[in-house]
């Protein structure tokens, strides 16, 4: 029943953002649904750690525990974004058009909410494709030419890849079909069936979700539209993009793919560690030329979802346990990075790397609050992602994946160096012409203290229900 | 194998005899289309007789292949009506001498004389024509040999015959993708070579546009007769070789006494009348294509043999 | 090769969808391309309906009745609506590749796509799936190619729905007893793209004054001067 109300409590506060009377309170109604649905998941989760599945709608809707981390991932970033969002889009807009977004935003996260949720894939599918339509839109919220253009890339780029999946998931379906002969599709039924299934058929419609779904979750070569969404979104959809938008169809993806390894024949490892490599590259010799700061988060995230298709492709145990935590790591330390490129937008009201000089003396809030989190998230020692990029790599020279460890922490130390350069340029110095000091809104300041909390703490201390969450999910992973 | 001899001098006097009523009523028709009444459909024939009662005017400046290709221009379209079925289907005495690709090189070779004619007079416009042709050929050549070759992927075979009995016998054959493309890509051929609209406009009279036409400018008395004559009735073999090879391979004579045969005749013609109601709308429908889209036009016709060849080739087709 | 009159139909429904296919990437006027969108979806329906009689099957009927309903009426209705007509009197004359090499480049895809399927088709014995998965294949991946080739924005709008013409092509064969309810949910999902990408498309054109999705290049790397 859980399960049900966290995919109706977004649908029931879209609705009444449209509702007439409450639209000025629109932000309120919104985070008071994110935060019920945050609760909810959170129970969820206790349910999943102690019992290994939740169970909704037998065959419809079901949470293991990789779904479980993606839900709780993902509504904790909506729940803090809509608090970000409170103060940041406080000026910029007439009641109208602020309820239209937050009616948005709701469905949104019900999208976002419903593809780990959902037990089929075919409706996961849909789920997804809602995710990628309810985010082109708020991508082009803002109607200048600059966010409509981000908009149209990423509509395109990324609805191109559904109709790719669709073919995929059609294929998986007739391979399951002429398997089983008539048993509904479930994840859960697919794993089962794996090895019985046609291992042409079944590499053919992986190699199709994954080209489409790889475009949506931003790896090369179908990277493109993410800088120009992320540059040009309002900055708390850019943290709910970033953080977990990236990471839904990349879940669906890594379910697959654990369909995929429990079929003895239909081997795609290699494919997975290639096209990783690739993205994690690209991503870092972009990172040392980009000239601004929203788009160099941006291509942080290409990067680390580069970092997950390695692990993911590696194959072992300690590698899917490796790269569920940069799930985790990615989402929370992308999340923070975004509301602190929020905090230095609408202080400085530039993107420009080039004219941000001592940042420190303008605001030290922002300015210590910018070095916390590019230390994070370029996976500096005391961080989460420092822990999970080593596990990863210590994982792959344990598998025998010695020139895979070697390029990947070469680039990782490229893009390290390549951020954290970019950052003391914004940092140092003195600021070229005098700011005008600028009272930030408090909810702003609130939602960067918050997200910086579970990125400190997991750094050096992994709760036991995390641990063993994140120990559900790797095993989710690997098809065992 | 007399009467085999015979009804093969009965085709190629069929063909003899029809190609000039067909280009009548294709020009009528379209006359007819847009609104027009148009010249009777007996035209051809009165200008043939006229050509052959005037006298021939010889430049003493070209040599002989002027003078040969009028004759070449005649001949070589009734060779290929003794290779293909115009009115029987079943092979006749000199069916198995030569294959499609053989017709191919039949007409290949009066547009070759035809151009070498062209260029040999001095004319401006003359080369001017002969080199477009070329080009036009050139485009269409490849797709000829993709449609021999999906033929004969489909049917073992290029002998015309043989590969009709397999579209009138096989209706999933008839139906599958690879016929379709098939039938699109050869249909575009022949307006290509045919001289029609989207590539040439058989009644445009501006010797700067034309592609076909100015190759004749110089023939006059007997050697325009045959060269007008000759071009009828390659068209009318080019449309007897879509109609009764590819596309709609029924209304042939079965039977092989000479009533059959001749009972075919008015067959093939309503058949050719129903094909030429369906060409005159593709060219009322299209504009005269820029000469430089044309290599668009037949690169378009190469795709889809191609395609026609690819999804025979792989199972399924 | 298919015995029964309707899977011979449907083999006819299957060459004119490829045909149609490439005739999208060769056509410039946005009327055009339209058009033969319009002619895809009517012979998907098409396939959609002889499938279902041959195979005997209401859900494939009704994804028949679907497709008609959302390509063939909703889709280029609502577009019409929410677009001003001169969308639709436009030629795009620069393309980002010229229409020949665009057409050997979708013909290298059609036999790729051929080439790809051929041992899973093989496998299966079926003479629909041996039609219907290539060749929806072929147009998923020349609407994928066409989408990148165009700089007009309807036309890419009608790229992406001719990819989901093959995929359907693909999956009335392949997948015929997908739920009702999952096809019904896609098909109501491909819907809302469009609507959704026609009302981004009138917010660029009231913003920006062109449909011309070229002219949007502000946003990129800038190499350092």
């Amino acid at each position: 029943m859980t399960l049900i109300a966290i995919l109706a409590i977004p649908l029931l506060g879209a609705l009444l953002c449209w509702f007439r009377p409450l639209r000025k309170h629109a932000s309120s109604v919104t985070m008071l649904c994110s935060w019920a649905v945050f609760a909810l998941v959170l129970d969820v989760a206790a349910r999943v750690i102690a019992r290994g599945k939740v169970v909704g709608i037998p065959g419809w809707f079901e949470a293991d525990g990789l779904s479980a981390l993606v839900l709780l991932l993902v509504s904790f970033v909506c729940a803090l974004a809509c608090v970000f969002a409170r103060g940041y889009m406080r000026h910029e807009h007439d009641d109208g058009r602020l309820s239209w977004f937050y009616a948005n935003y709701n469905l949104f996260a019900f999208a976002m909410l419903a593809v780990p949720c959902l037990a089929g894939p075919n409706l996961t599918w849909v789920a997804v494709e809602l995710v990628t339509l309810f985010g082109a839109l708020l991508v082009g919220f803002d109607n200048t030419a600059s966010s409509l253009e981000a908009a149209w890339k990423f509509a395109v780029l990324t609805i191109m890849g559904a109709p790719i999946a669709l073919f995929g998931f059609f294929a998986l379906f007739w391979a399951y079909h002429s398997a089983t002969g008539g048993a509904s599709e479930t994840w859960d039924g697919l794993r089962l069936m794996a090895g019985s299934m046609n291992p042409a058929v079944l590499r053919f419609s992986f190699l199709l979700v994954f080209v489409g779904f790889g475009a949506k979750s931003g790896l090369v070569p179908m990277h493109t539209w993410l800088p120009d969404a992320h540059s040009q979104a309002p900055t708390p959809v850019c943290a709910v993009l970033s953080g977990v938008k990236t990471t839904v169809p990349l879940y669906v993806i890594l379910r697959f793919l654990g369909v995929v390894l429990a079929s003895p024949t239909a081997r795609v490892g290699n494919w997975m560690i290639v096209l990783g490599l690739v993205s994690v590259g690209i991503a870092a010799f972009l990172l040392v030329q980009v000239r601004d700061y929203k788009r160099m988060f941006a291509f942080s995230t290409v990067e680390h979802m580069g970092i997950i298709l390695t692990a993911a492709g590696m194959a072992s145990q300690a590698a899917d346990f490796g790269a569920v935590s940069q799930i985790l790591n990615h989402a929370i330390t992308k999340s923070l990075c975004f509301y602190v490129a929020g905090v230095i937008l609408l202080i400085l009201s530039t993107r420009e790397i080039g004219s941000v000089r001592g940042l420190l003396r303008i605001s030290p809030f922002a300015g210590s609050a910018l070095l916390f989190c590019s230390l994070a998230i370029a996976g500096a020692p005391p961080f989460p992602i420092f822990l999970s990029e080593l596990s990863i790599l210590s994982a792959g020279v344990e598998g025998g994946h010695k020139v895979v460890v070697a390029i990947l922490a070469t680039l990782i130390v490229i893009a390290f160096v390549a951020i954290l350069s970019h950052v003391n340029r914004m940092l140092l110095g003195k600021p070229e012409t005098p700011v005008l000091a600028y009272a930030l809104p408090a909810s702003c300041r609130f939602t960067v203290w918050a997200a910086a909390v579970p990125v400190l703490v997991l750094g050096v201390y992994i709760p036991a229900p995390v641990h063993s969450l994140l120990q559900l999910a790797a095993h989710q992973l690997g098809g065992r | 194998m007399i009467e085999s001899i015979g009804y093969n001098v009965v085709q190629v006097l069929f063909v003899m005899a029809f190609a000039p009523l067909y280009a009548g009523v294709l020009s009528r028709l379209k006359e007819m289309v847009q609104s027009k009444r148009g010249p009777s459909i007996l035209q051809p024939y009165r200008d043939i007789w006229k050509l052959f009662h005037k006298d021939e005017v010889l430049s003493d400046q070209t040599t002989w292949i002027f003078r040969v290709t009028p004759y070449l221009a005649f001949v070589m379209p009734l060779f290929v009506t003794i290779l293909i079925p115009v009115l029987t289907d079943y092979p006749l005495v000199f069916a198995f001498m030569g294959d499609m690709l053989a017709g191919g090189f039949f007409l290949g070779v009066a547009g070759f004389f035809a151009a070498l004619a062209a260029v040999d007079t001095g004319n401006p416009y003359g080369p001017m024509g002969a080199s477009r042709t070329r080009m036009v050929g050139f485009l269409a050549e490849p797709v000829f040999m993709i449609v021999f070759f999906t033929v004969s992927f489909v049917s073992q075979s290029t002998i015309p015959y043989i590969v009709q009995q397999k579209w009138v016998v096989n209706a999933g054959a008839f139906f599958s993708p690879a016929h379709v493309l098939l039938l699109i890509a050869f249909l575009m051929l022949i307006l290509a070579e045919g001289g029609r609209i989207p590539v040439d406009n058989p009644s445009g009279h501006f010797e700067l546009a034309m592609i076909d036409e100015s190759k004749g400018l110089e023939f006059s008395g007997r050697g325009a007769a045959l060269m007008k004559w000759g071009g009828e009735m390659k068209f009318l073999v080019l449309t007897c070789i879509f109609l009764n090879v590819l596309v709609a391979p029924w209304g042939l004579a079965h039977g092989h006494t000479v009533a059959d045969v001749l009972v075919a005749v008015p067959q093939i013609l309503f058949k050719i009348f129903v094909f030429s109601l369906v060409l005159i709308v593709v060219e009322t429908s299209l504009a005269k294509l820029r000469l430089f889209r044309i290599s668009e036009f037949l690169g378009a016709a190469f795709i889809i043999s191609v395609a026609a060849m690819v999804t025979s080739i792989f199972p399924g087709g | 090769m298919p015995s029964s009159i309707p899977d011979a139909l449907n083999t006819l429904c299957g060459g004119l969808i490829l045909i149609s296919a490439f005739a999208m990437v060769a056509v410039r006027q946005v009327q055009g391309v339209t058009r033969f969108f319009v002619a895809q979806s009517v012979l998907l329906a098409t396939s959609c309906f002889l499938l279902a009689y041959s195979q005997h099957s209401m859900d494939l009927f009704a994804l028949g009745l679907i497709t008609i309903g959302a390509k063939v009426v909703t889709i280029p209705w609502v577009l019409r609506r929410l677009l001003p007509s001169e969308f639709y009197e436009r030629r795009e004359i620069n393309q980002v590749i010229n229409i020949p090499t665009s057409l050997l480049l979708s013909l290298l895809l059609a036999i790729f796509a051929e080439f790809l399927v051929s041992p899973m088709v093989n496998a299966a014995h079926n003479p629909v799936i041996s039609l219907n998965l290539p060749i929806g294949l072929a147009c998923l991946l020349i609407g994928a190619h066409s989408l990148m080739a165009r700089r007009e924005a309807i036309p890419q709008l009608i790229g992406i729905l001719a990819m989901e013409n093959g995929t359907f092509f693909a999956g009335i064969a392949i997948a015929p007893q997908l739920p009702i309810i999952a096809e019904l949910a896609i098909a109501v999902d491909v819907a809302l793209i469009a609507v959704v990408v026609g009302l981004l498309t009138r917010n660029i054109q009231e913003t920006l004054g062109t449909t011309e999705a070229a002219s949007l290049d502000e946003l990129k790397e800038e190499v350092a001067e």
